[in-house]
């Protein structure tokens, strides 16, 4: 299986829209980049942008196996890399009572279980390793996954070393919990993704739910774009914006109205705080706003 | 595509004006920079615009830098020079500061604390920070510099070896097993570590805490020299970052790097607008959840609405932190109530409250950050 190579960046962002995801110029050089230059891309930008989600969409764009190791603290080498299998291990030395086991034999390749890094260095497919929320992870596995994204080859003690046949494409995502290492940084491309603009969230919704009325989807990222210049405890994000639009669409409406809102708006807004201030303060002029930019 | 040789100088230049703003860019940057620029179509603007951003910026703050830098170099627009550092504010603590640095500001007397004997530093205990000369100070510095050596822990989540842990560590047992024919005689055994909790510290530094600032500053780069996961902010009238700064080993320079990157160094309050920044700038990121909060303030909040605000901003604060400490220095005169409705609205979300006006108090603050190991009961 080989993947798809792309000459320009026009090419591969048609294919990403394909792939029913909308990335705008500056996303699709710097994926384009990564491609190119076999570099890890590292994504930051608010929650619900879609930086996961990009990931997602080159793997289908290429096509590439996905393969995501989600970070979180005390992540260490056994969940990310590889861990011996040792329930088999010792029903193999049981097996073989009379006999001796030697230690090659126990350590070999069989008894190896492969975690996500392992699996995407080893394997022969094309591949798209996504590692999500490193800023989740700690320092010390941030320290190895440097090494691992220089040289793309991971060492188990009693196997040996084993060289990525060809590099996996590499998306970081980092919600800036914290800083991550300058080095770690310097290995890789940096893209910001910001909130999109009301045409390209309204694009997206349409992408992304099909059918949806073209006014209703309007209305609904108008409203979504007012609510994210509000002092909010956590501003939606895109994905929100979809599943919004997605429930409103199930309820067969066509247009948003004080009801209506009130009763999804749950979908839009995780906390209770941010509910209640909405729907005590902002809810009628933000309704007012998003249907005079629905026209 | 044949490279054109300008285009190596156009982005060998453009890589220093970049140096000059502050940004990290070293001759890897620029080499990857140029193989980044093979790829695609040189003629178009927004290209080479993306091209080169991906490559030469590493954070957001650095964006709007990238940003005015691209538009002075390749669209030629006239803009305003680089400022990163704001002109440096030479109030009176940075000039007390500047002084104090001085290894040789007490050379003139001959009195070692030796000869002083071991009562006048308990007299410099209990003195008021307020009250002391730099003379007296500069002996202080240095034990505070001790008493902050130690930081709360938590349980991490990773595990290391331990003859008394409690998960099996089955990669070693089976190992050692193999001796035995495959019987795990010697069980091996992982713990879970324990780790520094996170530490945030929040110090204002407007007029009425001038004589506190600097101690409290100098205790702070103590603790952050316990290792990771120390975050330090000043306020007054608005919220600044000091981590950087502090990261100096050396304590002076990092305390002079502190007041100048501070704008509104010994200048007025806004307590609560200040807790507003800190909350949505850095506790939607996640820095307060399961911190220790450090807020050390006298809590006169100079705005009217400010009490209403700041009670709000506790609250949020409270909800997401470890547990929330509150150094008063005014606390430590014997006849003080929390009478100033900052401090009063500001309270009741305040888990431990403590004074911060002497050496013993800061030795009391660094006992009660030790000793926190359960939520909200330190």
């Amino acid at each position: 299986m080989t993947a798809r190579t792309f000459a320009t960046i026009d090419d591969l962002q048609a294919g990403l829209l394909d792939a029913s995801y909308l990335a705008d110029r500056g996303l699709a050089s710097v994926l384009f980049l990564a491609l190119k230059l076999e570099k890890p891309l590292l994504l930051e930008g608010e929650a619900g942008v879609g930086k996961t989600e990009a990931a997602k969409a080159m793997a289908r764009v290429l096509p590439a196996r996905l393969i995501r190791l989600q970070c979180y603290e005390g992540l260490d080498v056994a969940h990310a890399v590889y861990e011996w299998n040792y329930s088999r291990q010792l029903l193999h030395i049981r097996a073989a009572q009379e006999g001796t086991v030697s230690e090659e034999e126990l350590f070999g390749p069989e008894f190896l279980i492969r975690r996500p890094l392992l699996e995407a260095i080893e394997t022969d497919e094309p591949v798209v390793l996504l590692i999500d929320e490193i800023d989740r992870a700690d320092d010390e596995f941030e320290a190895f996954l440097l090494e691992v994204l220089s040289d793309f080859q991971i060492t188990v003690p009693e196997i040996g070393t084993i060289q990525a046949k060809r590099r996996p494409v590499v998306i970081l995502t980092s919600n800036r919990t914290r800083e991550l290492h300058d080095a770690l940084k310097r290995r890789a491309l940096f893209h910001w993704i910001d909130h999109p603009s009301l045409e390209r969230e309204v694009e997206i919704v349409r992408l992304r739910v099909p059918g949806v009325p073209e006014r209703l989807a309007l209305q609904a990222a108008a409203f979504v774009q007012g609510l994210r210049r509000l002092d909010l405890e956590k501003p939606p994000g895109v994905a929100e914006t979809i599943d919004w639009a997605q429930a409103l669409a199930a309820l067969g409406s066509h247009e948003l109205d004080p009801d209506l809102v009130e009763s999804t708006l749950g979908s839009v807004l995780k906390h209770h705080e941010d509910l209640q201030a909405v729907r005590d303060a902002a809810l009628a002029d933000l309704l007012e706003e998003a249907r005079v930019a629905a026209g | 595509m044949p490279r054109v040789s300008g285009v190596v100088g156009h982005v060998v230049t453009f890589g220093r004006v970049l140096r000059q703003a502050g940004l990290e860019i070293g001759p890897n940057r620029i080499a990857d920079g140029l193989s980044g620029l093979d790829q695609v179509d040189l003629t178009r603007q927004d290209d080479v615009y993306w091209t080169l951003r991906a490559n030469f910026v590493t954070r957001r703050e650095e964006l709007e830098i990238f940003d005015r830098a691209f538009q002075a170099w390749f669209l030629r627009t006239p803009v305003s020079p680089f400022e990163l550092s704001p002109p440096t504010p030479q109030s009176a603590v940075l000039r007390r500061i500047h002084a104090a640095g001085r290894p040789d500001s007490a050379a003139g007397t001959d009195e070692s604390p030796a000869a002083r004997g071991w009562s006048y530093e308990e007299i410099l205990r209990t003195k008021d920070f307020g009250a002391m000369t730099s003379d007296e100070f500069d002996r202080v510095r240095a034990l505070i510099a001790d008493i902050a050596a130690e930081r709360p822990r938590r349980r991490s989540r990773r595990l290391r070896r331990h003859h008394r842990g409690r998960e099996l560590d089955l990669r070693r047992t089976i190992r050692e097993s193999l001796g035995a024919g495959g019987d795990p005689v010697h069980r091996q055994y992982r713990l879970r570590a324990r780790v520094p909790r996170k530490l945030v510290v929040l110090c204002d530094v407007s007029g009425s805490m001038e004589a506190y600032v600097r101690p409290l500053l100098l205790f702070v780069h103590a603790v952050r020299g316990s290792g990771k996961g120390v975050e330090a902010f000043a306020f007054g009238t608005r919220l600044t970052r000091l981590t950087r700064a502090l990261e100096t080993s050396d304590p002076d320079r990092a305390l002079q790097d502190a007041a100048r990157s501070v704008a509104d160094w010994c200048g007025g309050t806004r307590i609560g607008a200040s807790l507003k920044t800190y909350n949505d700038d850095w506790g939607r990121r996640a820095l307060t959840r399961g911190a220790v909060v450090v807020i050390a303030s006298d809590g006169w909040e100079r705005e009217e609405s400010g009490a209403r605000l700041l009670e709000d901003q506790m609250a949020r604060l409270a909800r997401q932190a470890y547990t929330v400490v509150w150094v008063n220095p005014l606390k430590g005169h014997p006849a003080y109530e929390p009478l100033a409705a900052g401090m009063r609205a500001a309270l009741p979300h305040v888990d431990r409250f403590l004074p911060g006006h002497n050496l013993a108090s800061l030795e009391r603050l660094g006992e009660v950050l030790m000793g926190i190991e359960r939520r909200h009961a330190a």
